[in-house]
């Protein structure tokens, strides 16, 4: 078995809850069964965990102040020590990883959840961008997406059947993954005759609205070796923005996400599995190109966000996917790739080892 | 009991934004029917702001340029089915518009009849609005050609520095299980709690789980509790007003400690109880509200009521706030 | 581990206003971090990473806004990251962009922290715009009314901490509220708010930011080494609690306690009362002053009051609380519980000016946040190792 400095971090837990249109369950009912299924798979209690932190977001939510309610399901007396990001879970998870490389603590759980279905999307996301050009034109993500999309075809980057292509894959593969909200089979014919939904993006290029939540425990090597046989060793861990205003972008390149992955050391040996948060048909060519990922890599095993996008939790489950490829489906190195804001604004990427 | 429902709620935001030297100059350029770009380095930025993207350095007003008006499309998709917060409420496209001029592209909206009108490369020109206040929907959207259309009317007579944004968005939240047995409760007059099976805490029966022992809390848990209880501790509130704002005159809040439990339901308005006379101790009782019974709804709990019973002396009453 | 030194060698804030109407959001933020880099001798391109805080997107109607903001930021190639924890957010945001030097993860990085108040309405966006909210008064006062009744203070203590806040922030020329004629008399005087809490006695509604430069051990002395004297992070600790449940005691949160505790012993503090020289402590009404120094173990149980009536915490006591004005003369929320670390670094820098504890040297600053239930803290120091170990 190979030796680990005691700084390497590694993922010994982690639990999806179900993915679906509209839940009845409070944000912080769905977090309790995500802690609990998460501690549950790493073996350990709320009482071990030494450090926790959530992603969530106030205008998913609805309510200022949201995060604060979903700390009743931590079971956090005594007190714990405690973080909250309004971002995504795997950003959560990225703070929680520097706390413990700190050397102080032993164990973290990392969650990220939201409700999306409480709003319509279109009338959310506009929040996102800048106040003053852009959300007074309620400029939506799926219309962020298309003008993207359309950037991409006309650099002939993708065509439209590729896109189909793509999503009749990602639903297929969905079918095997019982965490998915849209799976099956579709004949890119028959998607490719359906009308648009923003030109050039039709229904099958776009996400599902998801609620849904995912907990990931992570831990420094000698815990993770304590409590775990096989614990999913953090190989690189890193993130990167771009300019906001798409307007000033070069639309056809995704530079962060390079940068990130060489900073995550990506390339440093082959990847077998990666786990994108392309939540558009389009983004996954830009997005496996910009990570510099070869022909031979396998993309959203999971179906990915197009079979299930519980936002604020969507890059957080791409991590505890790529880590269940190398528990339960024998890969010994994996990827996982998380973004937030418009046109692929902001991406994080980790990368992920078996023994 | 086992159909869910959900709660409709819209929150209407009304904010007031500063705009700063560049986007005030903008935006003031736009009441006067003109485009206003900022030079960085070799490159003209449109829209303007105070900083380069790419390396933050300080932009100054005063290399602010005109740009436009009429310029080429980038990139567009087409809006089918408008929404509430888009500009125009038939089928339009949002595009990046380069602007003449500009090394960078606008988004705003292009009205044509059809996406076929659409295209890569195509010229536009703005439509301005009649009426314009500094506001980047002073530009109703973009047309084809060269030429301007719409506007008319003088530009600002002061420099626009603010401008307001406006935001609805309805929230439909789920009504749990929980939350629904506890309402059942309510409307027959009784109170619900939840007793953790671990610590043996009881909560008031919307909670659901235990935020000590993270445990789920159902209908095995139920416990019934008082109506009655005894006032631990309070404010009296001097309302201030905004938007929503529906209090008047001071009024009291009060923290209630159930009868028999460890119960404490916090910050509850008062009943026929006075402001002047609301005190630690004081014996209050639940008043239930049945107005909305006939329309369908559920008895509510409106507040809490003296019983004339003893004040409670305990002197660690007031310590009882959670 | 692999935790090593950490410095603070810039700290830059706006002029703290009810209505900073002058500047964009951009412009509000990159104020404070201008003036940071400034101090640092730095330029944006120094900065490998970014880390905001700010409360509740809804003050703003700006969701996310790290995204608006990465490039006024100059964070445009580099990691932009938020955080969120309630009013502690600000000395979260310090704590986390500490970690990223700590761990090695990058040399310098710039912490900001905001809220732009006047762009919306707080107690409106308190009750998410749904209706009534009591407001943030209305929530703590049967705390502080628990507090004065079981620590027997005379009432006068809460308007003396109201007092001496105005005053030092006379000597705080960032500092939004100005109160010349403040007294005794003024504060009592003046409207009774939340019963038991005044309004000369709760905090203001600000527009503001504020920022820190963070580097690494060899950044902080060659700091030193130019004249520029550092500030030392020497512990921080982050605690949350639930917000209700029966047997809690928001008045003492051992969420409070607990995480004192850490920072004191992370740093060898046995007295704080002793060894520390002074605190910026987040006090937003006035009773909060003594209640912290109890929590905190700064005074005994049921004594904090006596500190307050003894004058030990005005700005030449023997430890003075709050010496910028604290929350209750500028309270932009969400950069409130940054302003608190960054004063005590301004102060073992000896660079608060009019403000300043002669000879600080090791100061702590804590920030707390939602219904007193999130605490952040840390203590920075002059040196390494300020009690000669």
């Amino acid at each position: 078995m190979a030796t680990h400095p005691p700084d390497d971090i590694a993922i010994i837990g982690w639990h999806v809850s179900p993915m679906i249109r509209r839940t009845e369950l409070t944000e912080a009912q769905m977090l309790l069964e995500v802690v609990n299924g998460a501690t549950a798979h790493a073996g350990i209690t709320n009482a071990d965990v030494d450090f926790t932190c959530a992603g969530s977001c106030d205008y998913v939510a609805g309510q200022a102040f949201s995060f604060v309610q979903n700390i009743d399901a931590f079971g956090a007396w005594p007190p714990k020590r405690d973080s909250h990001v309004e971002m995504d879970g795997a950003w959560a998870l990225y703070e929680a990883w520097v706390r413990l490389l700190v050397g102080d603590l032993d164990v973290a759980l990392v969650t990220g959840s939201g409700r999306s279905s409480t709003a319509d999307p279109d009338i959310v996301y506009p929040m996102e961008m800048d106040p003053y050009y852009l959300a007074p034109l309620g400029v939506d993500a799926m219309s962020f997406a298309a003008l993207q999309a359309r950037v991409l075809l006309d650099g002939g980057v993708v065509t439209e059947r590729q896109m189909a292509e793509i999503a009749a894959r990602c639903r297929r593969d969905a079918r095997a993954n019982p965490h998915a909200q849209v799976a099956g089979d579709f004949d890119v014919d028959a998607l490719l005759a359906e009308d648009y939904v923003r030109e050039p993006l039709r229904r099958h290029d776009l996400p599902p609205i998801t609620d849904g939540a995912c907990a990931v425990v992570i831990a420094r090597a000698d815990k993770a070796r304590e409590l775990c046989e096989n614990p999913v060793w953090i190989r690189g861990l890193s993130h990167c923005a771009e300019i906001h205003y798409a307007g000033l972008r070069d639309l056809r390149q995704a530079e962060s996400i390079t940068r990130a992955a060489k900073a995550a050391g990506v390339g440093d040996a082959p990847v077998e599995v990666a786990e994108l948060q392309t939540a558009f048909t389009h983004e996954e060519p830009l997005v496996a190109a910009a990570l510099g990922l070869g022909a031979d890599v396998v993309v959203n095993p999971s179906g990915g966000p197009l079979a299930a996008n519980p936002i604020m939790a969507t890059g957080l489950v791409r991590i505890a996917e790529a880590a269940r490829q190398i528990r339960d489906e024998g890969r010994h190195r994996t990827l996982a790739h998380s973004t937030s804001g418009p046109c692929l604004q902001q991406n994080l990427v980790c990368v992920l080892e078996g023994e | 009991m086992t159909t869910t429902r959900s709660v409709e709620a819209t929150i209407r935001f009304p904010y007031k934004r500063s705009l700063g030297p560049v986007m005030g100059a903008f935006m003031t350029a736009l009441t006067e029917q003109r485009f206003l770009g900022i030079r960085s380095g070799e490159r003209v930025l449109c829209p303007p702001r105070e900083w380069d993207p790419d390396t933050a350095a300080d932009l100054s007003a005063d290399d602010l340029v005109e740009v436009g008006p009429a310029g080429t499309v980038e990139s567009w998709t087409w809006v089918s089915s408008p929404s509430a917060a888009h500009p125009l409420d038939h089928p339009f496209a949002f595009a990046l518009i380069r602007l003449d001029g500009a090394d960078t592209a606008l988004l705003h909206a292009v009205d044509v009849a059809s996406p076929d009108a659409l295209s890569t490369g195509m010229r536009v020109a703005p439509r301005w609005k009649a009426e314009r206040v500094g506001h980047i929907t002073d530009v109703e959207a973009f047309v084809p050609g060269e030429v301007p259309q719409g506007g008319g009317g003088a530009g600002a007579e002061e420099p626009v520095t603010m401008m307001d944004y406006d935001a609805a968005i309805t929230y439909t939240t789920p009504v749990t299980r929980n939350e629904m047995r506890a309402e059942a409760a309510n409307a027959e007059g009784r109170f619900l709690g939840l007793e953790c099976p671990a610590c043996a805490r009881v909560y008031l029966g919307g909670r659901g789980f235990c935020p000590i022992d993270a445990l789920e809390l159902g209908p095995e848990h139920e416990v019934e509790l008082s109506q009655r209880g005894t006032i631990t501790n309070y404010t009296i509130i001097e309302p201030v007003q905004y938007p929503g704002q529906t209090e008047t005159e001071p009024f009291a809040r009060v923290h209630v400690l159930l009868d028999g439990s460890d119960v404490i339901l916090g910050y509850q308005p008062v009943v026929e109880f006075p402001v002047g006379d609301v005190r630690i101790g004081a014996r209050v009782a639940a008043v239930w509200n049945d107005t909305k019974v006939a329309s369908g709804g559920g008895i509510e709990l409106d507040g809490w009521i003296p019983t004339g019973e003893p004040d409670d002396t305990d002197p660690n009453l007031v310590n009882r706030i959670c | 581990m692999s935790h090593q030194p950490c410095a603070i060698v810039g700290i830059g804030q706006t002029h703290h206003k009810s209505r900073r109407w002058d500047v964009s959001l951009g412009g509000l933020v990159r104020e404070a971090a201008r003036r940071a880099l400034d101090d640092a001798e730095m330029d944006w391109d120094d900065i490998d990473a970014v880390v905001i805080g700010k409360a509740p997107d809804l003050f703003e109607g700006v969701m996310k806004p790290e995204l608006y903001l990465t490039d006024a930021l100059g964070a445009t190639g580099k990691p932009m990251f938020r955080v969120h924890t309630a009013g502690s957010v600000g000395g979260t945001t310090g704590i986390v962009a500490s970690h990223l030097v700590e761990t090695g993860r990058h040399t310098r990085v710039l912490a900001v922290a905001y809220q732009k108040q006047s762009e919306g309405n707080a107690q409106f966006a308190l009750g998410s715009g749904k209706g009534a909210s009591l407001g943030a008064g209305g929530a703590f006062a049967p705390f502080m009314r628990s507090y004065i009744q079981r620590s027997g203070a005379p009432l006068d203590v809460g308007p003396m901490v109201a007092v001496k806040d105005r005053l030092n922030a006379l000597k705080n020329p960032y500092a939004h509220l100005k109160l010349e004629n403040i007294s005794l008399e003024t504060v009592k005087a003046s409207p009774m708010m939340w019963d038991p809490v005044r309004y000369l006695e709760s905090c203001p509604s600000s527009d503001g930011a504020c920022a820190v430069v963070f580097t690494d051990e060899a950044g902080g002395k060659a700091a030193a080494a130019a004249g520029r004297q550092p500030a030392w992070v020497l512990a921080s600790a982050v605690r949350s609690e639930p917000a209700s449940f029966p047997g809690r005691d928001p008045v003492r949160p051992q969420g409070a306690i607990d995480c004192a505790a850490e920072i004191y012993a992370t740093v060898g503090v046995s007295n704080p009362r002793e060894q520390i020289d002074c605190a910026e402590l987040y006090v937003p009404f006035s009773w909060y002053e003594p209640m912290w120094l109890e929590a905190h173990g700064i005074a005994d149980e049921g004594a904090g009051w006596r500190m307050v009536e003894s004058g030990a915490t005005a700005l030449d006591g023997d430890f003075p609380v709050n010496m910028s004005g604290g929350v209750l003369s500028s309270n932009p929320i969400g950069a409130s519980g940054l302003l608190r670390f960054a004063e005590a670094a301004l102060q073992v820098r000896g660079m608060a000016g009019e403000h300043q504890v002669d000879g600080a040297k090791v100061a702590m600053a804590q920030a707390y946040g939602a219904s007193a239930q999130y605490f952040a803290m840390w203590i920075v120091a002059n040196s390494l190792d300020p009690f000669g170990s």
